[in-house]
């Protein structure tokens, strides 16, 4: 019993992690149609950058803040400068986020090199419950992804900034005949999708050692998860993350553990052909005249 | 006029003749060795030590004056290529390592199936080729590297994997039986689920089993993994003496603080990860830790030449990685190989191939290596424990004579 409630938290710390990546992918892909393969990226460059900060002796909140800051500029920098001319044509944004990911992971290997970073665990202790171990910095993870998730629906369902940009993915022409400033609302979600992996890298490093390559496979499972709980949609984001992270621990616990991630993409393959917008519905990005 | 001109075509030729002989001997004087390795890309923590330790053992021989082949004397010039981990990448380099750049030499590559693929333009061209995989038995048979045969020039710079495999289980066990108060039982491995993991694995469960252990399980997990806890709880279900991480020393770092806030087991065994990262990172665990080199250790070491050897490594600019050690199956045999052109008194590569069979060289790893006639080489492995209170202890570890069955 120990060991499947063990597997059931195992789930929920692997869920708090791809849930955070697949906000800034669902926000970014399903609201403003750039498909950003270099959001792996993103969110490795804030890793990299709490680790910088707290290797020259920084406390980690302050790291954490910083990477946040440093990934939403870096976010800003490349929308206005790149993806913006790419909006009109999705397929050359995608090239080019290709690109991306090959350019950034060279920059941080030019400066920092190849090998693995790490940094102290910011909470060390660990609970004891009924033979269940709990660490704090997974609860941390947890709060702050429940935290983060629930700020951003408030923002995107509540607020007159996300009316505004739910009707710009409606009819971008529309939107801006009725003077929403599409753009500028493009660019604020891209940044704010950056912002949130730079917080997934900030959370994941203190969880996990990274490396340059460290992107490439959360950017997918960030994909997946976008795409079961729908484009665009954020509660849809929540509920695939968890479905997703409870499949992958008790896959690797119970069943073929090798196949673990053959299990997750391959449900998003049964998701995609039975229900195409995703298990909550998507936005299918937004539409054009 | 016209005799001025033809004097003038006459001078100019006699200039660009002499030019030309000038850089034609320039040439000659140097001897082009090339490095194939992953400086980008997955396999980089590996790959980037290659250069390193050619690099060195290339400015070292320099340094004391080159080498001297046939009463002439030689510079030796590194050419490294970056395959990116990505085996059309190893074949273009290879192929224009030995057609463009003429190299006398090849090293590498980390993987296994590039350093295959490579042999294929490096063994008809007949270049010299050193590759530090512990798996090549297959293709270095009798018959495949006699002269004439398919792999003449093909030498494997580190012992066969039944022999490191066995003087690893046999370290692991004996270093953390002290440390565990009783003798270790119970073995879980947990592996990265590639065709390397899955290969070498199969050596080391039955190198563990030859050493008495009982394994209910071996868990392999994909390579890309981060997040092990559902591996981790897994493994715990059997209540493991040890949990062997294999053989990715990258993912292993990434696992084993996990294993510790999950008390997985009574002890770990981390391999290819150095006891210098250990010390650097901080790492600490409340239970006996046994690490591996491949093969000999940077952090802590029992090996007396280690220490020059990592100093110089590490001056020269190379990185403290947790495979740092990787470079000493290369580094060494450079000195090997140009020892055996010096007797072989040229660079023809079925005179080098003979006097490298003949000859033991002095090196960091060993102060006898020697190609068996399978050019194959045989040393120890170095394994070492850090006790629950830091203390490290090493040995070197002797590989078994026979395969277990």
């Amino acid at each position: 019993m120990d060991i499947l409630l063990q597997q059931i938290l195992n789930g929920l710390s692997i869920a708090s992690v791809i849930t955070l990546i697949a906000v800034g992918v669902t926000l970014i892909f399903g609201l403003t149609g750039i498909i950003n393969f270099a959001h792996g990226e993103f969110l490795m460059v804030g890793s990299i950058v709490t680790w910088l900060a707290v290797s020259n002796g920084l406390p980690f909140p302050v790291a954490l803040i910083l990477g946040v800051l440093a990934v939403a500029l870096m976010g800003f920098v490349l929308e206005r400068a790149i993806f913006r001319f790419t909006l009109e044509r999705p397929t050359n944004g995608f090239i080019v986020s290709l690109g991306l990911i090959v350019v950034l992971q060279h920059i941080v290997i030019l400066f920092w090199n190849a090998n693995q970073k790490s940094i102290p665990r910011p909470l060390t202790t660990v609970w004891e419950v009924g033979g269940v171990r709990i660490a704090s910095v997974r609860v941390m993870v947890i709060l702050m992804t429940i935290a983060v998730v629930a700020m951003t629906y408030v923002m995107i369902t509540r607020s007159r900034y996300g009316r505004a940009l739910r009707a710009s993915v409606e009819d971008r022409d529309t939107a801006a005949l009725m003077g929403i400033p599409v753009r500028r609302y493009i660019t604020g979600v891209f940044v704010l999708g950056s912002a949130l992996a730079g917080l997934g890298g900030g959370l994941l490093i203190a969880l996990f050692p990274i490396t340059p390559f460290t992107g490439g496979t959360m950017v997918m499972k960030g994909f997946a998860v976008a795409l079961i709980g729908g484009l665009g949609n954020l509660t849809g984001a929540v509920a695939a993350g968890l479905i997703l992270g409870i499949v992958e621990g008790f896959s690797a616990g119970y069943g073929f553990s090798e196949w673990t991630d053959a299990y997750s993409f391959g449900l998003m393959i049964l998701v995609l052909l039975f229900r195409p917008h995703g298990l909550f519905g998507g936005t299918s990005g937004p539409k054009m005249a | 006029m016209k005799s001025n001109l033809l004097r003038g075509a006459a001078v100019a030729l006699c200039l660009g003749a002499s030019a030309y002989a000038a850089l034609a001997q320039d040439a000659g004087d140097t001897v082009k060795i090339g490095v194939v390795a992953a400086e980008s890309g997955a396999f980089v923590s590996a790959g980037h030590t290659l250069p390193a330790g050619v690099g060195l053992a290339v400015k070292q021989i320099n340094d004391a004056g080159g080498i001297n082949v046939g009463g002439k004397n030689y510079k030796l010039e590194m050419v490294k290529r970056d395959d990116r981990t990505d085996i059309a990448t190893a074949i273009a380099a290879t192929q224009e390592l030995v057609r463009d750049e003429k190299v006398a030499a090849i090293f590498g590559s980390e993987s296994h199936d590039f350093t295959l693929a490579m042999a294929k333009i490096t063994q008809p061209a007949k270049i010299m080729h050193f590759a530090g995989n512990s798996t090549l038995g297959k293709v270095l048979t009798p018959d495949a590297v006699k002269a004439g045969g398919e792999n003449h020039y093909l030498f494997q710079s580190e012992p066969q994997e039944f022999q490191r495999s066995g003087s690893t289980a046999r370290g692991v066990l004996s270093l953390l039986e002290p440390l565990l108060g009783a003798k270790p039982k119970k073995s879980v491995l947990v592996v990265g689920n590639d065709a390397t993991g899955q290969f070498l694995s199969s050596f080391y469960i039955t190198a563990l089993k030859a050493e008495g252990q009982e394994v209910p399980d071996i868990i392999f997990y994909p390579p890309e993994t981060t997040d092990f806890s559902p591996f981790l709880t897994k493994a715990k279900s059997f209540d493991p003496d040890v949990i062997h991480f294999w053989y990715n020393g990258d993912s292993t770092l990434t696992a084993l603080p996990q294993a510790l806030e999950l008390g997985a087991a009574k002890s770990y065994f981390l391999f290819g990860v150095d006891p210098g990262i250990w010390k650097e990172r901080g790492l600490t665990a409340d239970v006996p830790v046994a690490m591996s080199c491949v093969p000999v250790c940077w952090g802590a070491s029992s090996n007396p030449n280690s220490k020059t050897y990592f100093d110089a490594y590490f001056a020269a600019g190379a990185p403290h990685g947790v495979t740092s050690s990787v470079s000493l199956l290369y580094h060494d045999y450079v000195h090997f190989l140009a020892k055996a052109w010096e007797k072989a008194g040229s660079f023809d590569p079925d005179k080098t191939v003979d006097a490298l069979m003949s000859m033991k060289y002095s090196g960091v790893v060993s102060d006898s290596l020697a190609f068996n006639e399978t050019h194959q080489v045989t040393h120890a492995t170095e394994v070492c424990a850090a006790a629950p209170g830091g203390e490290i202890t090493c040995s070197m570890q002797q590989p078994p004579e026979k395969a277990p069955e």
